[in-house]
């Protein structure tokens, strides 16, 4: 196998639209979740909790007016990802074999807005002018396909949907490949757009979705924390260059980091209750997939969603595969401040991942204010804290279906 | 009144933006870079401003005046009586939509 780099980095995300933007802003606890104001979703009064981390892109500057009309906020997020990951790599797509360049893309819910523009229409308008590009703009392999179009990649152009596990999966598949020498060039990793008003409005007919702090809107996602009471709904879209390490050394390019494994499993058992035996699985085989021992990990960004199943488990699935050393490892939860990306969540999480171990620093799991015994371990809360020279880091994404996915990242020296 | 030909221009001019010089009636679509996809959503704006549908069955106009012959015919069956069946609700009482066996 050989070791693969991380030359390029894109973000979308409601914490600024560059990875050093949204590592900046997560490192200062800066929320990006806000209460939906009626004049922007007009169904937002009808929602149990009228609450999301929204990105914001010029769209009309940035793109032409026939992406607009054939492309998804979904997709729109991730081809400027991707755009910028290419721009960010120094010319890793210079000379390359197009036929041995893959994409490799994550969602949860695709084209949701453009699928939801057409329902209205057709019911909820009593029309039949359904836009005539609603499935080329709902399908979920539409991102991955304008982002392979727009640099005419010839390889593999996958999509993966494993809801919240989507994008980590994608960047571990997209690094198999590479790590195999069936690619030398992938970009890998999430976009999503989950915010049409049909889509919220189910997710808070689940009941997972955090309850509004009248005071601190922007607090109201609190992973880890004894009041937690539920997910923020967040957009966005992060991508990533990933290339042989040899290569991207030889072409002086700058590397960014290094995915060192990846690991995959099944709860086997509920379609949401997580599993804390199926989380440790993922755990373990990711240490194998990257030949690491545990005590090798110096710091974890956690799924920590804020939802009461979702921590406790992590919680316990952490101590079962570190024993007593997982008290002595930061682990951060970033979703606190950034929402829950669902099928772009793990890119996200994975780029400042390795943005705070470049910064050596450990990022902030915000709004952790209630002590929770069952949430027993360092979440680094309220601050993040310098100096933490961490070389390698976990990154987790558990998912609804009970697809766990975990990646390992080095620091890239 | 504005011809067909003139209405169709509108559109080309204001959704595809093409000079008004080069919308001849003897223009094929693919020379004015109207691909099939595009031609979709041609069909798309010619049915709201000619207020007519067209059938789903793929048509391949190859020139506009191809175009304006397909709206007029449907304009003129449109303007027929009868010539739009009625919606058929399978909760209307007596609806055959879905036979019983």
């Amino acid at each position: 196998m050989r070791r693969v780099a991380v030359s390029g980095f894109g973000v979308v995300s409601p914490l600024g639209n560059s990875a050093e933007l949204a590592f900046a802003t997560a490192r200062s606890g800066r929320s990006g979740i806000r209460v939906l104001d009626l004049p922007h979703y007009p169904f937002a009064n009808r929602l149990s909790t009228p609450l999301a981390a929204t990105a914001h892109l010029d769209e009309a500057a940035l793109f032409t007016s026939m992406q607009l009309r054939m492309l998804d906020r979904f997709s729109l997020f991730a081809l400027f990802a991707a755009n910028q990951a290419v721009d960010a790599s120094h010319r890793a797509l210079a000379g390359l074999d197009l036929d041995r360049a893959g994409v490799f893309v994550g969602t949860g819910m695709g084209g949701i807005t453009s699928q939801d523009e057409g329902y209205k229409t057709f019911y909820g308008d009593d029309s039949d002018r359904v836009k005539p590009f609603t499935i080329l703009l709902g399908m979920h392999n539409a991102a991955a396909a304008w982002i392979g179009m727009e640099h005419g990649f010839r390889g593999p152009n996958m999509t993966y949907s494993t809801a919240c596990s989507s994008s980590a999966v994608s960047i571990g598949e997209a690094w198999l490949r590479v790590a195999s020498g069936q690619l030398d060039v992938a970009i890998a990793g999430g976009a999503e757009a989950p915010l049409a008003p049909g889509s919220l409005k189910a997710w808070c007919a689940l009941h997972t979705v955090a309850q509004l702090d009248p005071q601190e809107p922007h607090a109201s996602c609190r992973p880890f924390s004894g009041n937690r009471s539920g997910m923020v709904l967040g957009e966005g879209a992060a991508m990533l260059v990933l290339e042989p390490w040899d290569r991207a050394v030889a072409r002086g390019a700058p590397i960014l980091g290094e995915i060192l494994g990846y690991g995959l499993s099944s709860d086997g058992s509920h379609i949401t209750r997580p599993s804390v035996e199926g989380q440790a699985a993922a755990l373990r085989c990711a240490l194998q997939s990257a030949h690491i021992d545990a005590g090798a990990v110096d710091a974890i960004n956690a799924h920590g969603t804020g939802t009461q199943a979702n921590d406790s488990t992590e919680t316990a699935a952490i101590r079962a595969v570190f024993g007593a050393r997982a008290e002595h490892i930061p682990i951060s939860a970033t979703k606190a401040v950034h929402g829950h990306l669902l099928g772009a969540a793990g890119a996200l999480e994975c780029v400042l991942s390795l943005m705070a171990m470049r910064h050596a620093v450990a990022l902030p799991t915000m709004h952790l204010q209630t002590p929770d015994p069952e949430c027993d371990l360092d979440y680094v809360p309220g601050a993040a804290r310098d100096g933490v020279a961490a070389r390698t880091m976990l990154s987790n994404s558990f998912a609804f279906g009970g697809s766990n996915a975990v990646l390992v990242l080095g620091a890239g020296d | 009144m504005s011809t067909t030909f003139e209405r169709l221009s509108v559109i080309l001019q204001q959704s595809f933006n093409l000079a008004p010089e080069r919308l001849t009636p003897d223009a094929t679509l693919a020379g004015l870079d109207i691909d099939s996809l595009g031609t979709v959503e041609l069909l798309w704006k010619v049915e709201e401003v000619f207020r007519i549908t067209i059938p789903a069955a793929p048509i391949n106009p190859l020139t506009l005046s191809d175009v304006v012959h397909h709206i007029d015919q449907l304009v003129a069956r449109s303007a027929a009586p009868l010539a739009k069946p009625p919606r058929v609700s399978p909760a209307t009482p007596g609806a055959q939509a879905h036979p019983a066996t």
